[in-house]
Protein backbone atom coordinates (compact mmCIF):
# COMPACT_ATOMS: atom_id res chain seq x y z
CA UNK A 1 0.00 0.00 0.00
CA UNK A 2 1.77 2.89 -1.47
CA UNK A 3 0.54 6.35 -2.67
CA UNK A 4 1.81 7.44 -5.68
CA UNK A 5 1.78 11.74 -5.51
CA UNK A 6 2.39 12.01 -8.86
CA UNK A 7 -0.61 9.98 -9.98
CA UNK A 8 -2.36 11.96 -6.78
CA UNK A 9 -2.30 14.61 -8.68
CA UNK A 10 -3.18 14.06 -11.96
CA UNK A 11 -6.20 11.87 -10.12
CA UNK A 12 -6.68 15.59 -8.69
CA UNK A 13 -6.97 17.32 -12.01
CA UNK A 14 -9.14 14.28 -14.00
CA UNK A 15 -11.68 14.97 -11.48
CA UNK A 16 -11.37 18.05 -11.83
CA UNK A 17 -11.69 17.87 -15.49
CA UNK A 18 -14.29 15.17 -15.00
CA UNK A 19 -16.35 17.95 -12.55
CA UNK A 20 -16.26 20.56 -15.56
CA UNK A 21 -16.76 18.07 -18.21
CA UNK A 22 -20.14 16.67 -16.51
CA UNK A 23 -21.18 20.33 -15.15
CA UNK A 24 -20.72 21.18 -18.96
CA UNK A 25 -22.52 17.65 -20.86
CA UNK A 26 -24.56 16.92 -17.93
CA UNK A 27 -25.41 18.29 -15.65
CA UNK A 28 -26.39 21.65 -16.88
CA UNK A 29 -28.61 20.19 -19.79
CA UNK A 30 -30.11 18.18 -17.93
CA UNK A 31 -30.82 20.68 -14.61
CA UNK A 32 -31.64 23.10 -17.53
CA UNK A 33 -33.92 20.69 -19.30
CA UNK A 34 -35.46 20.31 -16.58
CA UNK A 35 -36.30 24.11 -15.18
CA UNK A 36 -37.39 24.64 -18.92
CA UNK A 37 -39.61 21.69 -18.86
CA UNK A 38 -41.16 22.77 -15.30
CA UNK A 39 -41.27 26.47 -16.41
CA UNK A 40 -43.22 25.26 -19.43
CA UNK A 41 -45.44 22.89 -17.15
CA UNK A 42 -46.10 25.94 -15.06
CA UNK A 43 -46.89 28.22 -18.15
CA UNK A 44 -49.01 25.41 -19.49
CA UNK A 45 -50.74 25.50 -15.92
CA UNK A 46 -50.94 29.14 -16.06
CA UNK A 47 -52.53 28.91 -19.32
CA UNK A 48 -55.24 26.34 -18.07
CA UNK A 49 -55.76 28.49 -15.51
CA UNK A 50 -56.19 31.29 -17.99
CA UNK A 51 -58.25 29.35 -19.88
CA UNK A 52 -60.47 27.94 -16.93
CA UNK A 53 -61.69 31.17 -15.95
CA UNK A 54 -62.17 32.44 -19.39
CA UNK A 55 -64.18 29.86 -19.55
CA UNK A 56 -65.65 30.76 -16.04
CA UNK A 57 -66.43 34.00 -17.79
CA UNK A 58 -67.86 32.65 -20.95
CA UNK A 59 -69.87 30.28 -19.07
CA UNK A 60 -71.21 33.66 -17.04
CA UNK A 61 -71.80 35.69 -20.27
CA UNK A 62 -73.58 32.27 -21.90
CA UNK A 63 -76.19 32.32 -18.65
CA UNK A 64 -76.65 36.27 -18.22
CA UNK A 65 -77.15 36.37 -22.49
CA UNK A 66 -79.66 33.08 -21.46
CA UNK A 67 -81.26 34.60 -18.93
CA UNK A 68 -81.93 38.00 -21.19
CA UNK A 69 -83.08 35.62 -23.86
CA UNK A 70 -85.66 34.02 -21.30
CA UNK A 71 -86.50 37.56 -20.30
CA UNK A 72 -86.80 38.81 -24.03
CA UNK A 73 -89.04 36.02 -24.94
CA UNK A 74 -91.11 36.72 -21.71
CA UNK A 75 -91.64 39.88 -22.81
CA UNK A 76 -92.50 38.94 -26.34
CA UNK A 77 -95.06 36.35 -25.13
CA UNK A 78 -96.45 39.22 -22.55
CA UNK A 79 -96.91 41.06 -25.68
CA UNK A 80 -98.50 38.51 -28.06
CA UNK A 81 -100.58 37.35 -25.35
CA UNK A 82 -101.76 41.64 -24.60
CA UNK A 83 -101.78 41.50 -28.52
CA UNK A 84 -104.09 38.70 -29.02
CA UNK A 85 -105.94 39.84 -25.99
CA UNK A 86 -106.87 42.86 -27.92
CA UNK A 87 -107.52 41.17 -30.66
CA UNK A 88 -109.64 39.03 -29.48
CA UNK A 89 -112.10 41.42 -27.93
CA UNK A 90 -111.61 43.57 -31.03
CA UNK A 91 -113.25 40.64 -32.79
CA UNK A 92 -115.80 40.58 -30.22
CA UNK A 93 -116.69 43.99 -30.42
CA UNK A 94 -116.90 44.00 -34.30
CA UNK A 95 -118.95 41.05 -33.72
CA UNK A 96 -121.14 42.99 -31.19
CA UNK A 97 -121.31 45.28 -33.33
CA UNK A 98 -122.59 43.21 -36.39
CA UNK A 99 -124.86 41.40 -34.47
CA UNK A 100 -125.84 44.92 -32.61
CA UNK A 101 -126.79 45.70 -36.64
CA UNK A 102 -128.12 42.38 -37.92
CA UNK A 103 -130.60 43.01 -35.09
CA UNK A 104 -131.64 46.70 -36.05
CA UNK A 105 -131.79 45.36 -39.43
CA UNK A 106 -133.58 42.60 -38.33
CA UNK A 107 -136.19 44.81 -36.51
CA UNK A 108 -136.25 46.99 -39.12
CA UNK A 109 -137.68 44.63 -41.67
CA UNK A 110 -139.89 42.93 -39.25
CA UNK A 111 -140.87 46.63 -38.58
CA UNK A 112 -141.55 46.76 -42.31
CA UNK A 113 -143.32 43.37 -42.59
CA UNK A 114 -145.50 44.53 -39.80
CA UNK A 115 -146.02 47.11 -41.95
CA UNK A 116 -146.66 45.36 -44.70
CA UNK A 117 -148.82 42.76 -42.57
CA UNK A 118 -151.10 45.47 -41.09
CA UNK A 119 -151.18 47.29 -44.68
CA UNK A 120 -152.77 43.86 -46.29
CA UNK A 121 -154.97 43.06 -43.57
CA UNK A 122 -156.43 46.48 -43.61
CA UNK A 123 -156.96 46.17 -47.32
CA UNK A 124 -157.99 42.85 -46.74
CA UNK A 125 -160.45 43.76 -44.15
CA UNK A 126 -161.71 46.80 -46.26
CA UNK A 127 -162.27 44.65 -49.10
CA UNK A 128 -164.03 41.76 -46.53
CA UNK A 129 -165.88 44.36 -45.13
CA UNK A 130 -167.02 46.12 -48.22
CA UNK A 131 -167.82 42.97 -49.86
CA UNK A 132 -169.92 41.76 -46.79
CA UNK A 133 -171.59 45.29 -46.44
CA UNK A 134 -172.58 45.41 -49.98
CA UNK A 135 -174.07 42.10 -49.91
CA UNK A 136 -175.65 42.18 -46.53
CA UNK A 137 -177.39 45.93 -48.35
CA UNK A 138 -177.94 43.68 -51.22
CA UNK A 139 -179.51 40.79 -49.10
CA UNK A 140 -181.46 42.34 -46.33
CA UNK A 141 -182.19 46.10 -48.17
CA UNK A 142 -182.47 45.59 -51.85
CA UNK A 143 -179.78 49.20 -51.78
CA UNK A 144 -176.75 49.23 -53.19
CA UNK A 145 -172.98 50.17 -50.75
CA UNK A 146 -172.50 53.31 -53.34
CA UNK A 147 -176.54 54.51 -52.71
CA UNK A 148 -176.19 54.02 -48.94
CA UNK A 149 -172.61 56.00 -48.74
CA UNK A 150 -173.94 58.32 -51.47
CA UNK A 151 -177.10 59.28 -49.07
CA UNK A 152 -174.13 58.97 -45.63
CA UNK A 153 -171.98 62.35 -47.35
CA UNK A 154 -175.46 63.89 -48.39
CA UNK A 155 -176.99 63.42 -44.71
CA UNK A 156 -173.18 64.45 -42.98
CA UNK A 157 -173.83 67.33 -45.68
CA UNK A 158 -176.58 69.15 -43.58
CA UNK A 159 -175.05 69.55 -40.35
CA UNK A 160 -172.09 71.00 -41.75
CA UNK A 161 -173.32 73.06 -44.67
CA UNK A 162 -172.55 76.32 -43.06
CA UNK A 163 -169.03 75.45 -42.06
CA UNK A 164 -168.49 73.79 -45.71
CA UNK A 165 -169.88 77.38 -47.33
CA UNK A 166 -167.42 79.39 -45.38
CA UNK A 167 -164.27 76.91 -46.41
CA UNK A 168 -165.79 76.97 -49.82
CA UNK A 169 -165.90 80.52 -50.15
CA UNK A 170 -166.65 81.43 -53.44
CA UNK A 171 -165.66 77.92 -55.60
CA UNK A 172 -167.18 77.17 -58.47
CA UNK A 173 -166.61 73.48 -58.45
CA UNK A 174 -166.49 70.45 -56.82
CA UNK A 175 -165.16 67.13 -56.95
CA UNK A 176 -166.02 63.75 -55.67
CA UNK A 177 -163.38 60.78 -55.31
CA UNK A 178 -164.17 57.35 -55.24
CA UNK A 179 -161.77 54.15 -55.68
CA UNK A 180 -164.00 52.70 -58.60
CA UNK A 181 -166.13 54.54 -60.70
CA UNK A 182 -170.12 55.49 -59.48
CA UNK A 183 -173.01 54.18 -60.61
CA UNK A 184 -175.32 57.04 -62.38
CA UNK A 185 -177.86 56.58 -59.85
CA UNK A 186 -175.59 57.82 -57.09
CA UNK A 187 -173.73 60.34 -59.07
CA UNK A 188 -177.69 61.64 -59.91
CA UNK A 189 -178.58 61.30 -55.93
CA UNK A 190 -175.34 63.43 -55.09
CA UNK A 191 -175.79 65.73 -57.47
CA UNK A 192 -179.29 66.74 -56.17
CA UNK A 193 -178.05 66.20 -52.98
CA UNK A 194 -175.03 68.79 -53.59
CA UNK A 195 -177.11 70.78 -55.30
CA UNK A 196 -179.43 71.73 -52.20
CA UNK A 197 -176.73 72.90 -50.36
CA UNK A 198 -175.00 74.65 -53.29
CA UNK A 199 -177.09 75.40 -55.80
CA UNK A 200 -175.00 75.88 -59.11
CA UNK A 201 -172.20 73.48 -58.16
CA UNK A 202 -172.40 70.52 -60.66
CA UNK A 203 -170.04 67.85 -58.92
CA UNK A 204 -167.22 66.21 -60.53
CA UNK A 205 -166.60 62.46 -60.66
CA UNK A 206 -163.03 61.05 -60.24
CA UNK A 207 -161.44 57.82 -59.14
CA UNK A 208 -158.53 57.30 -57.29
CA UNK A 209 -157.19 53.60 -57.06
CA UNK A 210 -155.56 54.36 -53.61
CA UNK A 211 -158.38 55.73 -51.55
CA UNK A 212 -159.62 54.36 -48.91
CA UNK A 213 -163.71 52.77 -49.83
CA UNK A 214 -165.71 55.30 -49.54
CA UNK A 215 -166.94 58.80 -50.79
CA UNK A 216 -164.21 62.06 -50.14
CA UNK A 217 -165.97 65.67 -51.35
CA UNK A 218 -163.83 68.66 -52.34
CA UNK A 219 -164.96 71.97 -52.81
CA UNK A 220 -162.67 74.48 -52.66
CA UNK A 221 -160.62 74.51 -49.38
CA UNK A 222 -162.93 72.28 -47.64
CA UNK A 223 -163.40 68.42 -47.79
CA UNK A 224 -165.82 66.27 -46.47
CA UNK A 225 -165.66 62.84 -46.73
CA UNK A 226 -167.36 59.43 -45.35
CA UNK A 227 -165.19 56.35 -45.93
CA UNK A 228 -164.50 52.78 -44.45
CA UNK A 229 -161.52 53.35 -42.51
CA UNK A 230 -162.84 53.76 -39.43
CA UNK A 231 -164.30 50.53 -39.48
CA UNK A 232 -161.77 49.07 -41.16
CA UNK A 233 -159.36 50.48 -38.25
CA UNK A 234 -162.26 48.70 -35.55
CA UNK A 235 -162.08 45.29 -37.51
CA UNK A 236 -158.03 45.36 -37.19
CA UNK A 237 -158.07 46.28 -33.37
CA UNK A 238 -160.62 43.25 -33.01
CA UNK A 239 -158.25 40.93 -34.89
CA UNK A 240 -154.90 42.29 -33.48
CA UNK A 241 -156.87 42.21 -29.50
CA UNK A 242 -157.71 38.42 -30.41
CA UNK A 243 -154.40 37.39 -31.87
CA UNK A 244 -152.79 39.19 -28.55
CA UNK A 245 -155.24 37.20 -26.38
CA UNK A 246 -154.41 33.83 -28.35
CA UNK A 247 -150.33 34.37 -27.92
CA UNK A 248 -148.70 31.65 -25.56
CA UNK A 249 -146.82 33.88 -22.96
CA UNK A 250 -142.72 33.51 -23.50
CA UNK A 251 -143.14 32.45 -27.05
CA UNK A 252 -140.96 34.82 -29.01
CA UNK A 253 -142.71 34.71 -32.35
CA UNK A 254 -145.66 35.81 -30.38
CA UNK A 255 -143.78 38.30 -28.85
CA UNK A 256 -142.79 39.71 -31.49
CA UNK B 1 0.64 -9.92 -7.74
CA UNK B 2 0.24 -6.18 -7.45
CA UNK B 3 -1.90 -4.66 -4.90
CA UNK B 4 -2.59 -1.40 -6.66
CA UNK B 5 -2.93 -0.09 -10.43
CA UNK B 6 -0.25 2.42 -9.94
CA UNK B 7 2.61 0.00 -10.22
CA UNK B 8 1.37 -1.42 -14.01
CA UNK B 9 2.86 0.45 -17.07
CA UNK B 10 0.38 0.71 -19.73
CA UNK B 11 2.44 2.82 -21.66
CA UNK B 12 4.71 5.90 -22.26
CA UNK B 13 2.88 9.20 -23.02
CA UNK B 14 5.58 12.03 -24.41
CA UNK B 15 8.46 9.89 -22.76
CA UNK B 16 6.47 9.46 -19.70
CA UNK B 17 5.16 6.47 -18.06
CA UNK B 18 1.54 6.12 -17.88
CA UNK B 19 -0.01 3.78 -14.83
CA UNK B 20 -3.58 1.89 -15.20
CA UNK B 21 -4.53 4.14 -12.41
CA UNK B 22 -4.75 7.03 -14.87
CA UNK B 23 -5.32 5.19 -17.77
CA UNK B 24 -8.41 3.36 -16.32
CA UNK B 25 -9.85 6.98 -15.06
CA UNK B 26 -9.36 8.25 -18.45
CA UNK B 27 -11.79 5.76 -19.90
CA UNK B 28 -14.47 6.37 -16.78
CA UNK B 29 -13.85 9.88 -17.78
CA UNK B 30 -14.67 8.95 -21.07
CA UNK B 31 -17.47 6.80 -20.83
CA UNK B 32 -19.55 9.28 -18.60
CA UNK B 33 -18.48 12.09 -21.16
CA UNK B 34 -19.34 10.60 -24.21
CA UNK B 35 -22.82 8.80 -22.18
CA UNK B 36 -23.62 12.09 -21.53
CA UNK B 37 -22.62 14.10 -24.71
CA UNK B 38 -24.86 11.70 -26.63
CA UNK B 39 -28.21 11.33 -24.57
CA UNK B 40 -28.14 15.50 -23.99
CA UNK B 41 -26.91 16.29 -27.40
CA UNK B 42 -30.17 16.79 -28.64
CA UNK B 43 -32.02 17.67 -25.61
CA UNK B 44 -34.63 20.62 -26.44
CA UNK B 45 -37.78 21.28 -24.07
CA UNK B 46 -40.32 20.49 -26.93
CA UNK B 47 -38.82 17.04 -27.34
CA UNK B 48 -40.47 14.58 -24.86
CA UNK B 49 -37.57 12.56 -23.07
CA UNK B 50 -36.38 9.51 -24.41
CA UNK B 51 -35.80 6.94 -21.25
CA UNK B 52 -31.99 7.32 -21.75
CA UNK B 53 -32.37 11.54 -20.89
CA UNK B 54 -35.20 9.94 -18.43
CA UNK B 55 -32.45 7.55 -16.68
CA UNK B 56 -30.27 10.72 -16.71
CA UNK B 57 -33.28 12.75 -14.95
CA UNK B 58 -33.66 10.24 -12.55
CA UNK B 59 -29.87 9.94 -11.79
CA UNK B 60 -29.23 14.02 -11.50
CA UNK B 61 -32.60 14.93 -9.43
CA UNK B 62 -31.72 11.41 -7.27
CA UNK B 63 -28.42 12.86 -6.79
CA UNK B 64 -29.78 16.39 -5.95
CA UNK B 65 -32.58 15.41 -3.51
CA UNK B 66 -30.23 13.18 -1.60
CA UNK B 67 -28.04 16.51 -1.33
CA UNK B 68 -30.91 18.83 -0.24
CA UNK B 69 -32.29 16.48 2.10
CA UNK B 70 -28.61 16.38 3.59
CA UNK B 71 -27.83 20.22 3.21
CA UNK B 72 -31.54 21.53 3.52
CA UNK B 73 -30.72 23.97 0.55
CA UNK B 74 -30.48 23.27 -3.19
CA UNK B 75 -26.85 24.03 -4.38
CA UNK B 76 -26.08 23.74 -7.94
CA UNK B 77 -22.39 23.76 -7.43
CA UNK B 78 -22.47 21.20 -4.72
CA UNK B 79 -24.30 19.11 -7.37
CA UNK B 80 -21.84 19.60 -9.62
CA UNK B 81 -19.30 18.23 -7.26
CA UNK B 82 -20.65 15.40 -5.34
CA UNK B 83 -22.43 14.13 -8.22
CA UNK B 84 -19.31 13.92 -10.02
CA UNK B 85 -17.84 11.79 -6.65
CA UNK B 86 -20.88 9.58 -6.82
CA UNK B 87 -20.64 8.86 -10.82
CA UNK B 88 -17.26 8.47 -10.85
CA UNK B 89 -16.76 5.93 -7.88
CA UNK B 90 -20.01 4.28 -9.22
CA UNK B 91 -18.71 3.98 -12.76
CA UNK B 92 -15.27 2.84 -11.47
CA UNK B 93 -16.76 0.22 -9.12
CA UNK B 94 -19.23 -1.17 -11.69
CA UNK B 95 -16.31 -1.40 -15.00
CA UNK B 96 -15.23 -3.94 -12.12
CA UNK B 97 -17.00 -6.81 -13.47
CA UNK B 98 -15.33 -5.74 -17.13
CA UNK B 99 -12.49 -8.73 -17.56
CA UNK B 100 -8.89 -6.80 -17.17
CA UNK B 101 -10.47 -3.51 -16.17
CA UNK B 102 -8.68 -2.44 -13.04
CA UNK B 103 -10.84 -0.10 -11.23
CA UNK B 104 -9.53 3.47 -10.12
CA UNK B 105 -10.92 3.39 -6.95
CA UNK B 106 -8.92 0.32 -5.83
CA UNK B 107 -5.63 2.76 -6.16
CA UNK B 108 -4.77 4.78 -2.85
CA UNK B 109 -3.56 7.38 -4.92
CA UNK B 110 -7.25 7.79 -6.43
CA UNK B 111 -9.48 7.64 -3.22
CA UNK B 112 -6.37 9.51 -1.89
CA UNK B 113 -6.84 12.61 -4.41
CA UNK B 114 -10.46 12.24 -4.32
CA UNK B 115 -10.23 12.85 -0.26
CA UNK B 116 -8.41 15.16 -1.37
CA UNK B 117 -10.06 17.09 -2.96
CA UNK B 118 -13.09 16.75 -0.53
CA UNK B 119 -10.64 18.30 2.40
CA UNK B 120 -9.91 20.97 0.07
CA UNK B 121 -14.26 21.55 -1.10
CA UNK B 122 -15.07 21.78 2.32
CA UNK B 123 -13.19 24.58 3.27
CA UNK B 124 -13.74 26.34 -0.26
CA UNK B 125 -17.71 25.78 0.06
CA UNK B 126 -17.24 26.95 4.23
CA UNK B 127 -15.64 30.12 2.94
CA UNK B 128 -17.80 31.09 -0.10
CA UNK B 129 -20.94 30.37 2.35
CA UNK B 130 -20.14 31.92 4.94
CA UNK B 131 -17.31 34.32 4.96
CA UNK B 132 -13.30 33.48 5.22
CA UNK B 133 -13.57 34.76 8.96
CA UNK B 134 -16.67 32.83 9.57
CA UNK B 135 -15.04 29.50 8.13
CA UNK B 136 -12.24 30.14 10.28
CA UNK B 137 -14.14 31.03 13.20
CA UNK B 138 -15.83 27.22 12.98
CA UNK B 139 -12.49 26.04 14.33
CA UNK B 140 -12.72 27.60 17.50
CA UNK B 141 -15.80 26.17 18.25
CA UNK B 142 -17.08 25.47 21.05
CA UNK B 143 -14.08 26.61 22.55
CA UNK B 144 -10.35 27.74 21.67
CA UNK B 145 -9.26 24.93 23.26
CA UNK B 146 -10.98 22.73 20.77
CA UNK B 147 -8.72 24.39 17.50
CA UNK B 148 -6.23 21.48 17.33
CA UNK B 149 -8.74 19.19 17.95
CA UNK B 150 -10.60 20.52 14.96
CA UNK B 151 -7.98 20.35 12.43
CA UNK B 152 -7.35 16.44 13.21
CA UNK B 153 -10.60 15.74 12.58
CA UNK B 154 -10.71 17.38 9.73
CA UNK B 155 -7.75 16.04 8.28
CA UNK B 156 -9.03 12.35 9.83
CA UNK B 157 -12.23 13.05 7.32
CA UNK B 158 -10.07 12.44 4.16
CA UNK B 159 -8.16 9.97 5.71
CA UNK B 160 -10.96 8.08 6.66
CA UNK B 161 -12.07 8.80 3.39
CA UNK B 162 -9.22 7.29 1.03
CA UNK B 163 -8.69 4.47 3.25
CA UNK B 164 -12.14 3.36 3.40
CA UNK B 165 -12.93 3.73 -0.23
CA UNK B 166 -9.62 2.44 -1.04
CA UNK B 167 -10.01 -0.81 1.74
CA UNK B 168 -13.04 -2.39 0.60
CA UNK B 169 -12.64 -1.59 -3.64
CA UNK B 170 -9.02 -3.09 -3.33
CA UNK B 171 -10.13 -5.73 -0.72
CA UNK B 172 -13.15 -7.21 -3.55
CA UNK B 173 -10.68 -6.82 -6.21
CA UNK B 174 -8.26 -8.94 -4.12
CA UNK B 175 -9.96 -11.59 -2.88
CA UNK B 176 -11.65 -11.93 -6.02
CA UNK B 177 -7.57 -12.45 -7.42
CA UNK B 178 -7.23 -15.01 -4.39
CA UNK B 179 -10.49 -16.99 -5.35
CA UNK B 180 -9.97 -17.10 -9.20
CA UNK B 181 -6.94 -19.14 -8.35
CA UNK B 182 -8.76 -21.30 -5.86
CA UNK B 183 -12.35 -21.71 -7.31
CA UNK B 184 -11.88 -20.38 -10.80
CA UNK B 185 -15.84 -21.44 -11.86
CA UNK B 186 -18.09 -20.63 -9.24
CA UNK B 187 -16.82 -18.03 -6.26
CA UNK B 188 -15.22 -14.99 -9.04
CA UNK B 189 -19.43 -14.48 -10.05
CA UNK B 190 -20.59 -14.68 -6.58
CA UNK B 191 -17.99 -12.12 -5.92
CA UNK B 192 -17.80 -10.37 -8.50
CA UNK B 193 -21.75 -9.23 -7.65
CA UNK B 194 -21.32 -8.32 -4.29
CA UNK B 195 -18.22 -6.40 -5.52
CA UNK B 196 -21.02 -4.57 -7.51
CA UNK B 197 -23.03 -4.33 -4.21
CA UNK B 198 -19.97 -2.97 -2.18
CA UNK B 199 -18.68 -0.92 -4.87
CA UNK B 200 -22.26 1.14 -5.17
CA UNK B 201 -23.08 1.26 -1.53
CA UNK B 202 -19.24 2.89 -1.40
CA UNK B 203 -20.13 5.37 -4.45
CA UNK B 204 -22.93 6.21 -1.90
CA UNK B 205 -21.28 6.35 1.42
CA UNK B 206 -18.37 8.13 -0.22
CA UNK B 207 -20.74 10.70 -1.48
CA UNK B 208 -22.83 11.38 1.54
CA UNK B 209 -20.06 11.75 3.93
CA UNK B 210 -18.45 13.96 1.45
CA UNK B 211 -22.12 16.15 1.33
CA UNK B 212 -22.30 15.91 4.83
CA UNK B 213 -18.30 17.29 5.31
CA UNK B 214 -19.26 19.85 3.30
CA UNK B 215 -23.07 20.82 4.69
CA UNK B 216 -21.07 20.98 8.32
CA UNK B 217 -19.00 23.83 6.51
CA UNK B 218 -21.64 25.51 4.90
CA UNK B 219 -24.48 25.42 7.45
CA UNK B 220 -24.64 28.00 9.92
CA UNK B 221 -23.49 26.82 13.58
CA UNK B 222 -26.77 26.98 15.84
CA UNK B 223 -24.70 30.06 17.67
CA UNK B 224 -24.62 32.24 14.38
CA UNK B 225 -27.88 31.20 13.83
CA UNK B 226 -29.58 32.38 17.17
CA UNK B 227 -27.51 35.45 16.57
CA UNK B 228 -28.86 36.16 12.94
CA UNK B 229 -32.34 35.39 14.17
CA UNK B 230 -32.05 38.09 16.80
Amino acid sequence: MSIDWITVAAQIANFLVLVWLLKRFLYRPILDGIDARETEIANRMQDAVLAQEKAAQAEADYRDQLSRQQSKEADLSEAVRKAAEDERDAILAEARAQLERERALWLTQLSDEAREYTRKLHRVGADALLSLTRKALGDLADDTLEARMAAQLIQKIDPMAAELKNAAAAASSAVIYSQAPLPPGVKGSLTSGLDAVFPGIAPDFKTDPEQAPGLVLRIGGAQLAWTLDSYIDGLEALVADKLGAGAVPGDPDHAQ
Amino acid sequence: MTLTPDQIIMFELWGMPLNATIFYTWIVMALLTIASLLITRKLRPDVPPNRWRTTLEVIVQGIQSQIEEISRRPSRRLLYFVGTLFLFVAMSNLLLVVPGFEPPTSSLSTTTALAISVLIAVPMFGVNSRGLGGYLKTYLEPSVIMLPFNIISEFSRGISLAIRLYGNIMSGAVIAVILLGVAPFFFPVVLDVLGLLTGMIQAYIFAILATVYISTATTPSPSTQTQKDS
